[in-house]
Formats: structure tokens, C-alpha cells, sequence
């Protein structure tokens, strides 16, 4: 097996991340639609009592958490790839390494409060508010190491200067675009009403949006990379 | 330093002309990139911490709940507004950790150093750093939240902010031994030497965890004040030492000239 084949496998384990990730937002009831931040401690609690929404938080979240480490051998596949770009150090893929253990440890520190919440819903309201409201903070404004991974992938393409670039420019163009989109989520502490608050157009549709998007470009982008290479390999040996 | 980084230097030129000059020649750009990203994220930091958000100095430990009640709501504000600031932001610590790893790719060390210490403070952030911003978001947030539950949110943010300590302890330890035993001279001894101020501090705030008042509370002399003097130094150390070895960097095998 050439080493490459590696490569494809993990690849290949995209569409399953795909399938988690789409099935733990189709199920969390958190999400359909994004619970208010307004919404008062007994409303929160009744939210977490309700047996279905019991059910299906628990499910989905364990979903979620599947995803946030899967996220991790995609991310993993980005750096070889960045690698191959021709910089003069591997500060691009060192960053983007720091970004990869941040940003996921963040997310499944999300999903570890809306299980808390879940697990116990008969307990005191402001507690489980409390709860509620660490993983909604954590989940919606803790988009800093998304945004920074891609914009040093951007950087990263841009400095890539060589007769034929591992990635095209638009591919960094699309990263900046990106970041820029998730950057207000950032934000969503900061109001409880309007498009920054957590269930807001900017903090809750744009960013997840981004998010979805941004994986499945990247994953057509990385696919036609892994491919052709494989082919170049071929062609050289 | 070696022609090819300096010579072709552009001619007195527009501002713009020479940031174009040197986004398509200079050799060092993401290095430089990375040492100015640096700056700012801990002028930010700064910032955010000292001014906005009025978390340094911390508040004390031993206050009674009250006080802690209206602490939240007289600093809600600083605390939501410089917190989202360090949330966007937080990547840039990224790419400060990339270029101390790279400082250690460099020497004539094993890039077990390097990669150690990337993990090591990539992960740093998130107790040392952000766990306290969310909790405090969390508890400026709802200003009105059972007191008990600020008190809780309080100090479980205070307590992760000061008394993190094996993360920094260990990275530390690892760059000052990759410093010390480098003969590629990357880094110079003294600042090697300075690291272990550094690991020492990060043993002295130990007692955080149980002192409630005094030098060695969280908010102590001790505990805090000779914590963040050696970490203020040794952050400007760090960054004076960084900017020299890139301005060095010839990107040849073996020693630093």
C-alpha cells in the first residue's frame, strides 16, 4: 500500500463526518430552531425535562462529539498539504497544527455542558441555565481558531509560490471569506437580542453556514488535490 | 546575513510600494508575519485584560458574595466587550506558538521539542486563557443569575486563570532545555536562564489553590503580583530574542550567524 492510499482512506472517511455532523444539527432540539438567550431559567429547564428533547439532546450531542474529534484527521490532511506548499519554514502548518488541537477541544467543551444540562434536568433551573448558557457561549464564540485556521491556510496559499501551487489562489480568496463570516459569532456574548445574540442571523446561520460550506468545498478542493497528486505520483514512477 | 536577503532592496519608494516590495520578495515574510502577530495579540491581551476587562489585577478571593454580585455588574461591559475581542483574536496565539516552535525547529535539537511545545501551548490557551473569559462572559451575562452561581462562575474563573500551571510549567521547560543544550546559538543562554524564573513562578502559584487571603491567595503578592512582574519580563524577553533571531535567519543548515 502506497502512502497515499492512507491518505484516501481517511479522505474517504469524510462523507461519514458529513453525515454526523448534518445529523447531530438535524436532531439537538437546541438547534431547530437556535434557543433564545432570552429565554428564562424555568423556560431552560422545562426545555432539558421535556423527555423527547432529553432523547434527542443526548443523542445528538454524542453525534456532536464524534464530529468535533473527526474533524481532526481532516484537519490533519490540510497540513500535509500545506506542507507541500513551498514556504521557507513550516510556520503556516505549525499554526494551523495550534488551531487544530484548540479548535475542536472547544467544541466538544460545548457539547460536554449541553450533556450536563441533559443528564440531570430535574435539578435547581438557574443551574441548568447556567449550563445551558456555558455551551451556548462556548459553542457560538469560540470561533477564533476557525477563523484563524483559515486565514493561515489563506496566507499560507498566498506565499505558496511556485509553478504550480498545491492549492489555486481562490481557494485562499474563499478561506478569507470565510473567516470573515464566522468573525461576528465571536460576538454573540455580547447581545441577547438582534444578529450578533446567539440565535441571531450572523452568530447562529451565517457561522454554521460558513462552517458547512467551508467543509464541503474543502473537501472537493482536498479531493482533487489527493487525486491528482496520486496521479503525478503514478506518472513519475 | 546571507545576499539574497538583502540585496535588491527597493529604492525610496511610497509606503504602499515598499509593503508590495516586500510581500513579493522578502524572503522572511512569514516569519516577520508571525513576530508581528505576536505583538499584537499580546498588546491586545493587555489590553483586554488590564484595562477592559479589569481581570489584572484580579479581584480578590475572600470577598463576600455581595461584592462579587456588583463586581459583576459594574465590570459587565469590559468583561463582554474585551472578552469577544479576545475570542476573535484567539487564533493569533497560534501562530505566537508557531514561531517559538519554529525557534526550536531551528536548533540543533530534535523536533520532539518542537512539537511538544506547540501542543503543549496550543492547549495552554484554554485553561490559561479562555476558560476564564467564558466563565466571566457567563456571568456578566446575566447579571441577575442566583449569587451563588456567580460565586461559582467567579471563582472556578479565577482559580483556572491563576493556578494553571503544569501547561506553562512544562512548555517553559521544554523550550529553556532545547535553549541550552543548542549549539546552532538560535536563542542566547541568558534567556534560557531566564526561563527558569519563568518554571518557578508557574511552581509558586501552587498554593493559589488554597489560600484564600494573603501572598499566596490568587490575588496575592505572591501568588500574582511576582507571577505577572516575571511573566511581563519574561514576554518582552521573548519577543526582543524572537525578533533577533529572525532579523539572523539565513535559512542555511547549522549555526546562526
Amino acid at each position: 500500500m502506497r502512502r497515499g492510499d492512507g491518505e484516501l482512506i481517511l479522505f474517504w472517511l469524510l462523507p461519514a463526518l458529513g453525515v454526523t455532523w448534518i445529523a447531530a444539527c438535524w436532531m439537538f432540539p437546541g438547534f431547530n430552531p437556535p434557543m433564545s438567550p432570552r429565554m428564562p431559567a424555568e423556560d431552560v429547564a422545562a426545555f432539558y425535562r421535556d423527555p423527547h428533547n432529553a432523547v434527542l439532546t443526548k443523542i445528538s450531542m454524542v453525534l456532536f462529539n464524534w464530529f468535533c474529534v473527526g474533524m481532526i484527521p481532516f484537519l490533519a490532511l490540510i497540513i500535509t498539504q500545506i506542507h507541500r506548499m513551498a514556504h521557507h519554514t513550516p510556520i503556516w502548518a505549525f499554526a494551523f497544527i495550534g488551531c487544530m488541537a484548540g479548535g475542536p477541544t472547544l467544541l466538544f467543551t460545548a457539547d460536554l455542558f449541553w450533556l450536563v444540562a441533559a443528564f440531570r434536568p430535574e435539578r435547581d433551573a438557574a443551574l441548568t441555565q447556567m449550563y445551558n448558557d456555558i455551551a451556548w457561549v462556548t459553542f457560538s464564540a469560540q470561533a477564533g481558531f476557525l477563523v484563524a485556521q483559515c486565514i493561515f491556510l489563506a496566507i499560507a496559499i498566498y506565499l505558496d509560490r511556485q509553478p504550480k501551487p498545491v492549492f489555486k489562489t481562490w481557494v485562499a480568496h474563499f478561506n478569507l471569506v470565510v473567516a470573515a463570516a464566522l468573525v461576528p459569532a465571536t460576538f454573540s456574548a455580547v447581545s441577547l437580542t438582534g444578529p450578533i445574540a446567539w440565535d441571531g442571523i450572523a452568530s447562529f446561520w451565517v457561522k454554521n453556514g460558513a462552517l458547512i460550506t467551508w467543509l464541503i468545498v474543502m473537501t472537493v478542493v482536498l479531493g482533487t488535490t489527493l487525486y491528482a497528486q496520486r496521479r503525478e505520483e503514478a506518472w513519475v514512477r | 546575513m546571507s545576499n539574497a536577503l538583502v540585496e535588491a532592496q527597493p529604492l525610496p519608494a511610497p509606503l504602499s510600494e515598499r509593503i508590495a516590495w516586500q510581500l513579493r520578495h522578502n524572503r522572511k515574510l512569514d516569519l516577520w508575519i508571525a513576530w508581528y502577530t505576536m505583538v499584537v495579540f499580546y498588546t491586545l491581551f493587555g489590553v483586554v485584560f488590564v484595562l477592559m476587562t479589569e481581570v489584572m489585577p484580579p479581584p480578590g478571593p475572600d470577598w463576600s458574595t455581595e461584592r462579587i454580585v456588583r463586581w459583576f455588574s459594574d465590570t459587565r461591559g469590559g468583561l463582554l466587550n474585551g472578552f469577544a475581542i479576545i475570542f476573535a483574536v484567539t487564533g493569533m496565539a497560534a501562530m505566537c506558538n508557531a514561531i517559538i516552535s519554529y525557534s526550536m525547529w531551528r536548533m540543533s535539537v530534535s523536533k520532539a521539542f518542537s512539537y511538544a511545545y506547540l501542543i503543549i501551548y496550543s492547549l495552554a490557551a484554554i485553561p490559561g486563557m479562555l476558560f476564564c473569559a467564558i466563565l466571566l462572559t457567563v456571568g456578566a451575562l446575566r447579571p441577575e443569575r442566583d449569587p451563588k452561581l456567580l460565586v461559582w462562575l467567579y471563582e472556578a474563573a479565577f482559580l483556572t486563570f491563576v493556578g494553571t500551571m503544569g501547561i506553562f510549567l512544562v512548555g517553559t521547560l521544554v523550550w529553556m532545555i532545547a535553549i541550552l543544550i543548542d549549539k546552532n546559538r538560535v536563542l542566547p543562554a541568558w534567556f534560557g536562564f531566564l526561563n527558569i524564573c519563568n518554571l518557578l513562578t508557574e511552581v509558586v502559584v501552587a498554593p493559589a489553590w488554597t489560600a484564600r487571603r494573603g501572598a499566596f491567595s490568587w490575588n496575592g503578592s505572591v501568588a500574582f503580583w511576582i507571577d505577572t512582574i516575571v511573566f511581563v519580563v519574561y514576554t518582552c524577553a521573548f519577543i526582543w530574542v524572537l525578533r533577533r533571531m529572525v532579523e539572523r535567519e539565513t535559512f542555511s543548515a547549522g549555526a546562526a550567524p
